[in-house]
């Protein structure tokens, strides 16, 4: 039997530039000729600019403003999904009508980061003020102020999603009880460690047709995608733009496209033929950096007495900022999409609505929506067994599907594929109930649960097509061997942290009998990877991109076969490949695949049938999305006298199909759940009634540090998924989906008489106090 | 604008360098020293992702000015030995999955090599050290793995040092500040079931 390296914790291949400090991040890049950028930005929510000056400039620098740029620009910004009545398709480039704090209007470059600074701020700006709205519900009174005033209504668009009105009210009418509470969950900021950046280098030499080749170095989890759009909104062909994602410091959704202050720059590179950089500095990273949710919902629940749920109901609000981000609504819609989750419901009715304000943009961030509908839904489940004093972990069993009523069609109407969700909620329990009883210190404490559903491997194309989505669901790998026996992969998908370098290689080796260590995953770089519009998102690489490569790596597997049974005069059916050989079944027969490989290079001999060359692409189009799926638990303590909160036990038991190595998956564990932790506790992003960011640096915006995380006791399931290449289901997003909700129900549960009947995240510990002490 | 000219050693070399009063030690290392694995996350002074070890002391390199760098010893996650502590961190990261994205990466190993060099006990360096700096990739669990993993690890070589200071008496770092861990003195190195563990 040969050795199995999918499963195994093979260490990290990447490690090393980090800790030593070879890394090549985006500032990192040095280019002869290379000048530097500054942005300038509106500093004000809601203005029109009447004058952009740059007199005061230096000469030394350029500066490019409004109309400059307006007239390099062939279309607008895209923004790549509609959803239901959507009137906004795109947005310009540039805008003299300000809508938020740090949208960028112009772009100062000098000779170093300073100077471009200086001039930056040398520009002069003329502004005719209007009034700033900036909360959903002022975006919403009948009064309010316009952002875009022909549309004469601040919602982008609305949508429904699930069971028809009539079903909804006559399960609501049937069921014993009904509950309502208002969620307000707060806006956040996925805050990658690295800000964004970007280096653009005109080649000199012209290509025919008088066209530059550009290439493009970005922190960006999307290469193909951002060449998309500089191609799109700058009227370049493709093939003259190159797009190189190099290190990525972290992205979580923020770096899923690219901006109009990037484009800004490759604009200004070409307009002087020289290289431009531009890297974001903290402040304007939380400026203008994409934010998250800001949504309010209205849920109801209907149950009968004996604790069956029968039917929810959400009426969603999403706070999108001054203008979609590039997948619109796109969170609100998935959110309402999952939210009835692994439970029965007999109905399902929910409504959205995506309001414009004077703040930065809305868009993804690590959950994409699941997150949100893992709180509206967990937090009705609660409130439930709270009603009716049914244990939590009882209540959800009762009505959770079962496994083998899977599949099973939701009511929104997405189908969940396989798995075990009850055993994982059991699971969870138990091992919650063994944690080491706390201390008897006078702290309030509670246990909060929370099971999900998460979606991941999505797609089909024409699943995408069907709802508005203009992006394909297919991932891609080109796996080749060398004449010297060593292999790449050249994926479309982007790994900036999620180690995909080492677990692909393993995906491959195993097909391929070879050793991962002779396996290199090639990626982020537009001229050598095939077309990836996700790139790495959405819980999509290890089900996708390691799909495609596993389907492309048995093709290449029978060629080996085939070669190796003409070197060795036998069956191909009876050549078996493992530690690097290829054998003929049960004997001793075998020639080294590195030898192989140099044949098939070479030509020589070749059998019937096989070309030249020893490559395998392949173009996985999903059959169906894929549900990784846990229960997460934890103990919190509460101190009623400050608010603090502190999580003190965290289990989770989750089933993402097959692991292909547990220490990574782990760590993708550990760092969603500190992501949910963040939002349900400590994460907010404020705007003062003006429209001014008050969260302007990290000692206003609070992130988890070491000692706000417990350590986290994890139990993989591993059912692998019926449907993808591998049985992998992915489940980059799942600890934030399950962190969130199990957090905040854990509050919720050791202040049993608080007022949470309108309750918002974070949970600040002033919040915490006015729950306990102001509205009871 | 007016420079000046500024003597400094880093990483064990002799460096002269013309620079603006207003330039960062962290763009003078990265952009004209060239040593691009000092990471700047923020340029705030709160992520840590830029610290680096001054005269003995790990400081965030975005809050010292170059000039004030004059006349001082600079290690980078460069130029850090790679035997004893150094590289016990980095192996001790790399085997515990401490990184994901790695961008704070850096920050961090000059943190802990600090720490350790100054006699930082394991849970020391563990609660408080590790809170002077900001990951948002792992959520700080493999990290705090990885300390006690270098700690073990660099501790069983210096077996004969820790002897002579078990049964001291503990040493409870009051001040969440990294300068102050950077003085604590040899001598105040407590014995790993001490400290605030």
């Amino acid at each position: 039997m040969r050795p199995r390296h999918v499963g195994q914790r093979v260490p990290r291949v990447n490690d090393h530039g980090p800790l030593h400090g070879t890394g090549l991040y985006v500032d990192d890049i040095e280019v002869p000729g290379m000048l530097h950028a500054a942005i300038v930005r509106s500093p004000v929510a809601h203005g029109i600019l009447t004058a952009f000056e740059s007199e005061s400039v230096p000469g030394s620098a350029s500066v490019f403003g409004p109309e400059h740029l307006r007239a390099r620009v062939h279309a607008e910004v895209p923004v790549l999904w509609t959803i239901g009545d959507q009137q906004q398709l795109g947005t310009p480039l540039v805008d003299e009508h300000l809508r938020y704090v740090g949208q960028p209007i112009g772009i100062a470059v000098a000779g170093s980061r300073y100077q471009a600074e200086d001039a930056a701020e040398a520009v002069d700006l003329a502004i005719d003020y209007l009034t700033p709205v900036v909360g959903i519900d002022q975006a919403l009174a009948p009064d309010a102020p316009l952002l875009y005033p022909d549309s004469g209504t601040n919602v982008i668009a609305t949508f429904e999603a699930g069971d028809s009105a009539e079903h909804d009210r006559a399960v609501f009418a049937a069921a014993d009880r009904v509950l309502r509470t208002t969620l307000r969950i707060g806006r956040v900021h996925g805050l990658a460690i690295e800000p964004r950046g970007i280096v653009a280098v005109p080649e000199p030499r012209r290509a025919p047709g008088n066209r530059n080749r550009i290439t493009i170095y970005t922190s960006t989890q999307t290469p193909h995608g951002v060449r998309d759009s500089v191609c799109e909104v700058l009227g370049l062909r493709q093939g003259d733009v190159r797009v190189v994602a190099p290190d990525v410091g972290g992205a979580f959704g923020l770096k899923d496209h690219i901006y109009e202050d990037e484009l800004m720059v490759v604009i200004a590179a070409l307009e002087l033929g020289r290289p431009v950089k531009w890297i974001e500095d903290r402040f304007e990273s939380l400026l203008a950096t994409t934010h998250a949710r800001d949504e309010i919902h209205e849920v109801e629940v209907a149950f009968d007495e004996d604790g069956s749920l029968r039917g929810l109901r959400v009426d969603g609000r999403r706070n999108v900022g001054a203008r979609l981000a590039v997948f619109g609504g796109g969170p609100l819609f998935t959110a309402l999409g999952v939210v009835p989750g692994p439970y029965r419901w007999e109905s399902v009715r929910c409504g959205g609505r995506l309001v414009a304000t004077n703040t930065m943009s809305t868009g993804a961030y690590r959950g994409f929506g699941q997150t949100q509908a893992a709180l509206i839904r967990e937090r009705a489940v609660d409130l439930v067994a709270g009603e009716l004093g049914i244990d939590p972990v009882d209540l959800r069993e009762m009505n959770m599907i079962a496994a083998d009523e899977l599949p099973y069609r939701m009511r929104t109407p997405i189908q969940l594929d396989n798995g075990d969700y009850r055993r994982a909620l059991r699971r969870a329990g138990e091992l919650i109930a063994e944690a080491p009883a706390p201390p008897d210190d006078g702290l309030a404490r509670g246990v909060g649960y929370c099971s999900y559903v998460q979606m991941g491997g999505i797609g089909p194309s024409d699943a995408n097509e069907a709802i508005g989505l203009q992006i394909g669901g297919f991932e891609s790998a080109t796996v080749r061997f060398e004449p010297d026996g060593t292999v790449r992969v050249a994926t479309g998908i982007s790994p900036h942290g999620q180690g995909l370098e080492t677990t692909i290689p393993q995906l491959v080796a195993d097909e391929l009998g070879i050793n991962p260590g002779t396996v290199e995953l090639v990626h982020g770089d537009t001229d050598t990877t095939p077309y990836s519009a996700y790139g790495t998102a959405a819980s999509r690489s290890i089900a996708l991109g390691g799909g495609a490569a596993v389907v492309a790596s048995q093709r290449l597997a029978d060629k080996v076969r085939a070669i190796a049974a003409e070197m060795l005069e036998a069956n191909p059916a009876d050549i078996e490949l493992g530690n690097g050989r290829a054998t003929v079944a049960g004997t001793n027969v075998d020639v080294a695949i590195a030898d192989v490989a140099r044949r098939a290079w070479q030509g020589f001999r070749l059998p019937d049938g096989s070309d030249p060359g020893l490559a395998e692409s392949y173009a996985y189009e999903p059959v169906s999305a894929t549900f990784s799926y846990a229960t997460h638990a934890c103990r919190v303590a509460v101190d009623t006298e400050t608010g603090a909160v502190s999580v003190e036990e965290y289990v989770v038991v989750h089933d993402c199909g097959t692991i292909v190595n547990p220490t990574i998956v782990e760590g993708q564990i550990h760092g969603g759940v500190a992501q949910g932790l963040g939002a349900a506790l400590m994460e907010e992003f404020f705007y003062d009634e003006d429209g001014q960011p008050l969260s302007s640096t990290l000692l206003d915006y609070h992130v988890p540090v070491s000692e706000s995380m417990p350590d986290i006791r994890i139990e993989h399931l591993q059912i692998p998924s019926p449907h993808t290449p591998g049985g992998m289901k992915g489940m980059g997003e799942g600890g934030t989906n399950g962190s969130y909700a199990a957090v905040v129900n854990a509050v919720c549960s050791a202040l049993p008489d608080a007022d949470w009947s309108d309750l918002a995240t974070p949970l600040s510990p002033s919040r915490i106090w006015q729950a306990l002490h102001e509205r009871a | 604008m007016n420079e000046h000219t500024i003597r400094l050693t880093v990483n064990g070399e002799n460096a002269e360098v013309r620079v603006e009063p207003r330039m960062l030690l962290s763009d003078l290392i990265r952009h004209q020293l060239g040593l691009t694995g000092t990471h700047v996350g923020c340029e705030q002074g709160a992520c840590g992702a830029c610290t680096v070890i001054i005269d003995g002391r790990p400081q965030r390199s975005c809050l010292v000015l170059a000039v004030q760098a004059d006349g001082t010893t600079v290690e980078t996650v460069e130029g850090v030995e790679c035997d004893g502590i150094e590289n016990a961190v980095q192996t001790a990261l790399h085997e515990q999955h401490g990184l994901q994205c790695g961008f704070c990466t850096p920050g961090i190993v000059m943190s802990l090599v600090a720490a350790h060099r100054a006699g930082v006990p394991a849970a020391t360096a563990r609660e408080q050290v590790l809170d002077g700096h900001l990951c948002r990739c792992t959520g700080y669990v493999n990290i705090r793995a990885a300390v006690d993993a270098a700690w073990e690890a660099a501790g069983d070589r210096r077996t004969g040092y820790r002897q002579e200071n078990l049964g001291q008496e503990s040493h409870r770092q009051e001040s969440h500040g990294q300068e102050s861990l950077g003085q604590v003195s040899l001598g105040q190195e407590s014995h790993r079931q001490g400290g605030s563990e």
